[in-house]
């Protein structure tokens, strides 16, 4: 028999003075890694998000700033239209070094024309879009040929082996994208000739026509000059061009992240009185738990243990409570999140990316140590009472 | 040989009053005893058997245990000599609960021991026999009666072979026929083993079982150094 085995006949011997302070790991390491996993899980969502749009600024027709943030982060489906014309107003601004627009379109809702319903659809000019088309020149060194799509890492093929159907007309998807929990990940991208053929075909193939309104784009990506002051940009667009809004990247989700912020605070809160009440509880139960052994204590003192022995065999019992309950919550809360991410995301209104399984273990491994750090920060104080008590008082009592 | 040397224990009463429960106490047990200390409760004898095993540190005065001054030690040295001198038997039930009674006897080994695993195994099935509990190996504690704890307690005492058996009250919460029972096991382990015992009680009538009796009174030897 050693320490170890112990401490394990002691907690199977207690089950419910374990079970309690289980329960209280548990409580720390879930809460922690699921709060640590939805946050930084958003963050990351909303850079990739920025990155695969790829600009420095977005114009958008005034007013559909709330929708484009909503389209981009949820898929929410957003239809609007501004002049063709206000690209090459754009372009001809100094300081911008390329400008590409793009159409937002949506399948219909439970349509038979349309395989998915509500999806969004973006179209780009594969001769100057800076987003799509230079991923798909360097992973495949080709475009996007008539009637091909690329899909968001969601999207797969429901007619057929890489068909999908859209407003009656049969596209073929060519690759998918890298996941970013974002809308991005339910949507397609095409090129404009894809857009208007679909749209030409739709008037006898679909239940309902796709309007492409003549000469208008939906929205213009900058890339700005290195160097340029986006802000000055953003003005001069705004000075330049009528009816439409300049979004600068660094902006882009501002409502986003404040409610991400106001959520993280909330959840900081509950999650520090959480970690205080469950130091206080497990403090309580082991200053309970070692006068109750107080007894027993002594006796072991007598028969040959040191205070050291004593000591280690108490943290012994808090760590491995820590870990059981620790990585049960730890397990609880990745299980939780990969399964409900879909409801998570909906519920809470906000995007968010699992993490690649290196930076996964890597809070798994702070969740652990939380847990094990606050058990053993409670059962010191009473461990070290206990340790130092006089072997002949303590079993007086 | 274990000598006290006028020892004085006081237990601190706070705000500065203090009461005395051994008062220069002066002893010497040889190899090889059965020393029995009898006095009324509260006349110091559980406190002198806790001084004698170094299970409280005295107010003033010196242990000696083979000639070393117990409190000269460090904890790791005095718990490592106290697993491998002495054996307790103490008044109320000291088993681990959560043990079985083969656990229990084995537990001083987790500190300290000369034995390697197998004669451990075999040392402490031998002991168990001993005492007359060999269908008991992993009962638990609740599933004995308390002459039954008692007799594995004993076992426990034993198993690192101590030079000294010190017992507390070993019999005050057992019945006089049970009583009987683990007295005469003390007296056949006594003849047996040639083990130094030292006995804590409050009933005369076992002073007969010891090769020496002591009294005590308020803290005090009042009638001992006798041989019976």
């Amino acid at each position: 028999m050693n320490l170890l085995q112990l401490a394990l006949k002691n907690i199977s011997g207690n089950s419910f003075r374990s079970g309690v302070v289980s329960l209280c790991a548990f409580l720390v390491a879930a809460f922690a890694l699921t709060t640590t996993l939805l946050m930084r899980g958003a963050e990351t969502s909303l850079r990739l998000a920025l990155d695969r749009l790829g600009a420095d600024i977005v114009v958008v027709p005034a007013g559909s700033e709330a929708k484009i943030e909503s389209a981009l982060l949820m898929g929410v489906p957003v239809k609007f239209w501004m002049p063709e014309d206000n690209v090459h107003k754009i372009a001809a601004i100094p300081g911008i070094e390329a400008v590409s627009p793009q159409l937002y379109l949506a399948t219909l809702t439970g349509a038979s024309c349309c395989s998915v319903s509500d999806m969004f659809m973006i179209a780009y000019d594969p001769l100057t879009d800076f987003t799509i088309q230079p991923w798909l020149e360097q992973n495949f060194g080709d475009d996007l040929r008539l009637g091909e799509v690329v899909g968001g890492s969601y999207i797969s093929a429901t007619e057929g082996d890489q068909n999908i159907k859209i407003y009656g007309y049969l596209v073929t998807l060519k690759a998918n994208l890298e996941p970013t929990g974002t809308g991005l990940d339910q949507s397609m991208f095409f090129t404009f000739n894809t857009a208007y053929d679909i749209a030409s075909k739709s008037a006898t193939q679909a239940d309902e026509q796709l309007v492409i309104p003549p000469d208008s784009i939906s929205a213009v990506l900058i890339k700005a000059a290195p160097g340029s002051d986006l802000y000055a940009l953003s003005a001069h667009i705004m000075r330049e061009v009528s009816d439409v809004t300049p979004i600068l990247s660094s902006n882009m989700f501002q409502s986003y992240r404040q409610q991400m912020t106001g959520l993280l605070k909330t959840i900081l809160v509950i999650m520090a009185i959480t970690w205080g009440l469950s130091i206080v509880l497990i403090g309580l139960i082991f200053s309970m738990a070692a006068n109750e052994r107080r007894k027993e204590l002594g006796v072991i003192r007598a028969i040959g243990a040191t205070r050291r022995f004593v000591f280690q065999s108490l943290l012994m019992e808090a760590s491995l409570l820590a870990f059981a309950g620790g990585a049960t919550g730890i397990a609880l809360s990745v299980l939780s999140v990969t399964i409900f991410r879909n409801l998570l995301i909906s519920s809470l209104g906000f995007p968010f990316l699992l993490p690649s399984p290196a930076v996964l273990f890597l809070q798994i491994g702070i969740g652990l140590v939380l847990a094990l750090f606050s058990v053993n920060l409670a059962a010191l104080f009473p461990a070290i009472k206990i340790s130092r008590q006089d072997p002949a008082i303590a079993m007086r009592e | 040989m274990i000598k006290l040397d006028d020892i004085i224990k006081d237990y601190s009463l706070g705000k500065g009053s203090s009461v005395s429960a051994v008062r220069g106490v002066s002893l010497q047990i040889n190899p090889g005893e059965f020393v029995i200390i009898v006095g009324r409760s509260g006349s110091g004898k559980t406190t002198l058997l806790n001084l004698t095993a170094g299970l409280t540190r005295p107010t003033s005065g010196t242990v000696l245990l083979d000639g070393i001054n117990l409190w000269s030690l460090s904890d790791k040295q005095q718990s490592h000599l106290r697993s491998q001198k002495i054996g307790f038997v103490f008044q109320f039930p000291s088993l681990l609960p959560t043990l079985t009674v083969y656990e229990n006897v084995v537990l001083p080994t987790v500190f300290s021991t000369k034995l390697n695993p197998a004669q451990i195994s075999e040392r402490a099935k031998l002991l168990i026999n001993q005492v007359g509990l060999g269908e008991k190996l992993v009962a638990f504690p609740r599933q004995l009666s308390a002459g039954q704890q008692q007799r594995v307690v004993i076992a426990r005492a034993l198993m690192n072979q101590p030079e000294v058996l010190l017992a507390d009250e070993p019999t005050s919460n057992l019945d006089e026929r049970t009583e009987l029972e683990i007295m005469d096991l003390f007296r056949d382990l006594h003849l047996s083993l040639g083990i130094t015992i030292v006995m804590v009680t409050h009933t005369r009538q076992l002073v007969s079982y010891g090769t020496r009796a002591i009294e005590m009174a308020e803290g005090r030897i009042v009638n001992g150094n006798h041989r019976e």
